[in-house]
């Protein structure tokens, strides 16, 4: 029993995380109708950041994320300003495309500047974490709980309850009827963007000591966000969050208990049998078109 | 997404085989340069691997280009395809082609269960399928080492024998795949000319206007994506065969990407536009690989410059430069035979709907209506908005499922078919909000409407081009015939939708506010249009709120509020009925007598 | 005292010009109507005033000064509402939140200010009350068209741009529409509006342009244009008087 219950809060630390840069796509996609496949790569530079502040510059630890998080959004706006700007009325597909050139063109750019070998670095706290009954409490995924939940919040009642929320949402949904109502419709889209790559740089230095910093280390993160955003709902927040847990918990017990070397393959059996039989996710409605 | 359309259009007098001698001629020289060609070692390799990827990109054209489907999974299929050749010749021992084989229709039936799967929803729900079932494969293929040799993949794998003779040489066994590639291309380029081309591409513009055009959407896409599989494995085993070594990273989620660029890339509604697009890609990299380490970045940044820079891709560049020289469409044409039966008002009924119910949760949306229209009558169905009055359209066309009630069109209960088989039993319709194939050119748009199954004319490609030019004379717009709908006025684009409804003969025809947007004298023209129809014996429903033109060609009214009849009966009696004005009419003011 | 001057407007989006040298003037409290048919230029016109066209030539003044080639949020804060063809309500998002979104030209308004607004809106449009929680893909035509026109108003204009908005309704609705043009009038706000519907749109208005491709056919008073037989043939349906 208490194997399972040490699984479960692994599986909710790993889960969390998934919710974490699954926030960043469903943002993207609620505020500007974009499925970003460059979101993985927010959270590799995230990392790489801190590891230039904090392990090459010895910059203080805290100071470095906040310098971090801060250089990726102002990242997210030449990001923004490359990929989706000059595509913004093409439709998604050319978007998707070129969110895919440049996630390629970052990872290769880091490539070369760092290399391929994975660096360490440290966490949140000096303590590894500690004992409830025979559950180890690791303090870096309950850190990432906690955080990952305050940010859901946050996003929630941005969306649901603010003007901006709406006027973002507005944006989304139509920009020339927006612009048209005053709505500054670039500085809406830049606020996404901007706070799209926060999030997932933040989400990178927050599973960086767990995974270690490598180019690669968030590919299969953000594949796997993008099925817990779809097992939840797609585009909905609180769908993003229990996708993702499902998904973190789901994984780490079939490691567990069926089979290690297939462990990422749990994910996509499960993304399957939901667009099978739930495709419109744990949290989706199903909008039909007006005919 | 842009889109493109206009290769092999046929012209009247059309010849199927038109083009072969050419295909011929080309596999001829293709195989002959080729097998004598001096390419050896590098060059052959790239050469076998253009040919290769080719076949696989050319079958995205088909699920993405044609039927505006996105897979992400090409690789996967790709990599079906070169494990079981890999497999079969080294592990089993079996001949090349019933190896290749296996692979095919092995891949063929995973496109059609995930197809099955998913197709039916809209949206991007294939994108995230093929995105998993890429992943799956990928750790099958790295796992399962007892049977995939995992990731130190297969080697030493075999090249065919062919009565007895062998493409074990390199340059015999490029002859072999180039001409495989040629013939797939000359495939997928007639394909799009074909009635099975037109469904594709009508399902990608607008699927609800193609589901009550006579096709079957859903499987119409099933069809493209299996096919789409199908090209998929093809390239994955003869890419096999060339390399003779495979290994489970050269069919990962990355490949799948770099697939879908080179389909992008070239412009992805022409065949012609995947062959420049997956040469250009495999050219690239090698010309950056002086670049050393930064050439992978420097490839990234010009997937986004092609994008931004080069909408339709590279073919489609030179494509929209050449549109210009399209000729008008000029010859005699038949007039327009619309219908067999006479074109007298009759007492005999066609569509019969009793009781009828649509609910949307708790909005009962149609509350048990029940209306009979008559042969060579116009029965128009008026309300306030939201009285009902598109929902039971919809239900009437089949786009909207049935609550409750039944509908019986020409003595046939069609209550629960599904919407293209209601318009093969002569039901046709326009859209309030006009639904018409954009990316495709008018007469391709008619066509569409003339090649309905069951139609007379459908099996003769000849006498369907006759017809939709025919439609075309009847709304007076043969002139624009080969012009894209896309660009058309909106009023344009009400014709075109009408042409395509006429040419499928039509028993009865069901208009949706035909008349929203036109000017009075544009409101009269219509009104002549359609009692030209009325004259050949067509039965027409109409919806509109334009009480002029009702009352100048309603033989019939039926009046709904709250999605329940309040009013049913003659013009007069029902225009002056206190209910209606009520609910609807309201007092006509003294300025408007003008 | 000329509200808006048009002089010489010229647009095109790229094929040939929509516009060619088109000059209108509207005077503060009228209600003046553009007529014509498809592709004659009616909307462009609306879509050239509120910066929605990007390559237009000629004058744009309003209340004497230059607004060509200024961004549609800057338009739409100097108090130039538009409300377009198509009414374009925000799907996703509920008729209260369409509405409110309206004043997002008004700097430094309070949310609750904005709220008791759109109650009073509400209370105007009285249909609208029991569908303020109501998605906005989910009302009629009808519906969508009062959403628009609230939500138009809720930016406090001096001048309305209407574009088609009896398209697709009832005869009843058509004049509840029109009838709620003229009270617009009535509370000060001057109306450009663009229509189909003649009868209806000259049964309000003070004066009317009718367009033919990008160019000035007539003006005048609605009685002038309802008798000059050019305009009748074209444009009336021609032939006798209708209901």
């Amino acid at each position: 029993m208490s194997d399972f219950l040490q699984l479960v809060f692994q599986g909710l630390g790993i889960g969390a995380i998934y919710a974490l840069v699954s926030l960043g796509f469903v943002l993207l996609i609620r505020a500007a109708s974009v499925v970003n496949f460059g979101q993985g790569e927010f959270s590799m530079l995230g990392a790489y950041l801190l590891v230039v502040f904090f392990n090459i510059l010895g910059i203080n630890y805290f100071f470095g994320i906040g310098l971090s998080v801060i250089i990726m959004a102002g990242f997210g706006l030449i990001f923004a300003y490359a990929t989706y700007w000059p595509l913004r009325f093409r439709g998604g597909l050319p978007v998707i495309i070129s969110t895919i050139g440049a996630s390629i063109f970052l990872q290769n750019m880091v490539l070369w500047i760092y290399g391929p070998s994975t660096v360490p670095i440290d966490g949140l706290f000096d303590s590894d974490g500690f004992q409830i009954g025979e559950v180890f409490i690791s303090s870096q995924y309950l850190a990432i709980i906690v955080i990952a939940a305050a940010l859901v919040l946050l996003q929630y009642v941005i969306f649901e309850k603010t003007l901006l929320g709406k006027k973002l949402q507005a944006t989304s949904q139509d920009k020339e009827m927006a612009s048209l109502l005053g709505i500054p419709v670039v500085i809406m889209i830049m606020i996404t963007f901007a706070y799209s790559a926060a999030l997932g740089g933040l989400a990178g230095i927050l599973v960086a000591p767990i995974l270690f910093v490598s180019v690669g280390m968030a590919g299969i993160i953000t594949l796997k966000a993008f099925a817990a955003n779809i097992i939840g709902g797609y585009g909905s927040i609180p769908g993003a969050i229990l996708g993702g847990l499902a998904l973190g918990i789901a994984e780490t017990l079939g490691a567990n208990y069926i089979s290690v070397p297939y462990k990422d393959a749990f994910a996509f059996l499960m993304l399957l049998a939901f667009l099978m039989v739930r495709p419109q996710g744990l949290f989706g409605e199903k909008i039909s078109e007006k005919a | 997404m842009t889109v493109l359309s206009g290769q092999g259009l046929h012209g009247p007098g059309a010849n199927p085989w038109r083009g072969l001698p050419q295909a011929v001629l080309a596999i001829v020289v293709v195989v002959i340069g080729a097998r004598f060609a001096p390419a050896q070692g590098y060059y052959l390799n790239i050469l076998m691997q253009a040919a290769t990827y080719a076949i696989g990109v050319l079958g995205l054209v088909i699920v993405l280009g044609y039927c505006g489907q996105i897979s992400i999974a090409q690789a996967a299929f790709f990599g079906i395809g070169a494990y079981a050749v890999a497999l079969g010749t080294v592990d089993f021992h079996i001949n090349f082609f019933v190896a290749l084989f296996i692979g095919v229709a092995l891949s063929g039936l995973c496109g059609l269960i995930l197809g099955l799967g998913t197709l039916r929803l809209g949206g991007h729900y294939l994108g995230m399928i093929t995105i998993s079932f890429q992943q799956i494969l990928t750790l099958v293929l790295t796992n399962w080492i007892e049977f995939t040799h995992g990731p130190d993949g297969v080697r030493n794998v075999a090249r065919p024998m062919l009565f007895g003779f062998s493409f074990d040489d390199g340059n015999t066994y490029l002859a072999l795949i180039l001409a495989a590639a040629v013939m797939v291309t000359l495939f997928v380029w007639r394909l799009k000319a074909s009635r099975l081309g037109r469904a594709m591409q009508a399902v990608r513009d607008n699927e609800l206007a193609a589901s009550t055009s006579g096709i079957n959407v859903y499987g119409t896409k099933v069809v493209a994506f299996g096919i789409s599989a199908v090209l998929g494995a093809i390239g994955g085993g003869l890419f096999a065969g060339g390399f003779r070594y495979i290994s489970p990273d050269q069919f990962s989620f990355g490949e799948s990407i770099v697939l879908l660029t080179m389909a992008l890339l070239g412009g992805v509604t022409s065949p012609f536009g995947a062959l420049v697009g997956t040469v250009s890609l495999v050219l690239l990299p090698e010309w950056l690989r002086f670049l050393k380490q930064v050439y992978l970045a420097v490839y990234g940044a010009s997937v986004i410059l092609i994008m931004v820079f080069l909408p339709d891709g590279l073919w489609g560049f030179v494509d929209n430069r050449m549109r210009r020289r399209v000729k008008p469409v000029t010859g005699d044409v038949p007039p327009l035979p619309l219908l067999a039966q006479s074109g007298e008002a009759t007492e005999e009924p066609v569509l019969v709907v009793e009781e009828l119910a649509k609910h949307f949760g708790g909005l009962k949306a149609v509350d048990g209506v029940s209306l009979t229209v008559r042969r060579g009558t116009v029965h128009a169905l008026i309300g306030p908005n939201g009285s009902g009055k598109t929902t039971f359209i919809n239900v009437v066309t089949g786009l909207y499922e049935a609550t409750g009630g039944k509908i019986t069109f020409v003595g046939r209960d069609i209550t629960t078919l599904a919407p293209h088989n209601r318009n093969r039993a002569g039901l046709a319709r326009t859209y309030q909000n006009i639904r018409v194939f954009r990316g495709m050119t008018v007469l391709e748009n008619v066509m569409i409407g003339a090649e309905r199954q069951g139609n007379d004319v459908a099996h003769d490609p000849q006498a369907v081009v006759a017809r939709a030019l025919a439609a075309l004379d009847f709304v007076e717009m043969r002139g624009d015939a080969h012009r894209l709908v896309g660009d058309l006025s909106y009023g344009h684009q009400r014709y075109v939708e009408i042409a395509r409804a006429l040419a499928s003969s039509p028993h009865t025809l069901l208009l949706d506010e035909p008349a929203a947007g036109l000017n009075l004298t544009e409101k009269v023209e219509l009104g002549n249009l359609l009692k030209r129809l009325k004259g050949h014996g067509l039965t027409i429903m109409i919806i509109d709120h334009d009480m002029n033109l009702v009352e100048q060609v309603a033989d019939h009214i039926t009046v709904l509020n709250f999605g329940k009849r309040i009013a049913d009966g003659k013009p007069q009696d029902v225009l002056s009925h206190p209910d209606v004005i009520a609910a609807y009419l309201g007092e006509p003011r003294k300025h408007e007598a003008a | 005292m000329k509200l808006l001057e048009i002089k010489g407007l010229t647009a095109s989006y790229g094929a040939g010009p929509v516009l060619k040298g088109l000059d209108i003037s509207v005077d503060e409290g009228e209600i003046v109507t553009l007529l014509g048919s498809n592709g004659a230029g009616k909307s462009t016109t609306l879509r050239s005033l509120s910066g929605l066209v990007p390559n237009v030539s000629g004058e744009i003044l309003y209340r004497g000064q230059s607004i060509k080639g200024l961004k549609p949020e800057a338009i739409v804060r100097l108090g130039i509402s538009h409300v377009p063809e198509g009414r374009r309500i925000f799907p996703g998002l509920t008729v209260r939140e369409n509405i409110i979104l309206g004043a997002s030209n008004r700097k430094g308004v309070a949310r609750r200010v904005l709220e008791g607004e759109v109650d009073e809106m509400l209370a105007f449009f009285a249909d609208l009350k029991r569908l303020e929680h109501a998605l906005g893909w989910t009302l009629s035509g009808g519906q969508l068209q009062m959403v628009a026109v609230a939500r138009g108003l809720m930016a406090q204009p001096k001048l309305l741009l209407l574009d088609e908005p009896s398209l697709g309704l009832a005869p009843l609705i058509v004049q509840q529409v029109f009838r709620i043009v003229e009270s617009i009038r009535s509370r000060g706000t001057t109306v450009l509006l663009v229509e189909q519907n003649a009868h209806m749109a000259l049964s309000v208005a003070d004066r009317g342009y009718v367009l033919e491709t990008g160019t000035l056919l007539v003006s005048g008073k609605p009685e002038a244009l309802w008798n000059n037989p050019q305009v009748r043939a074209a444009y009336l349906g021609g032939g006798g008087a209708h209901r």
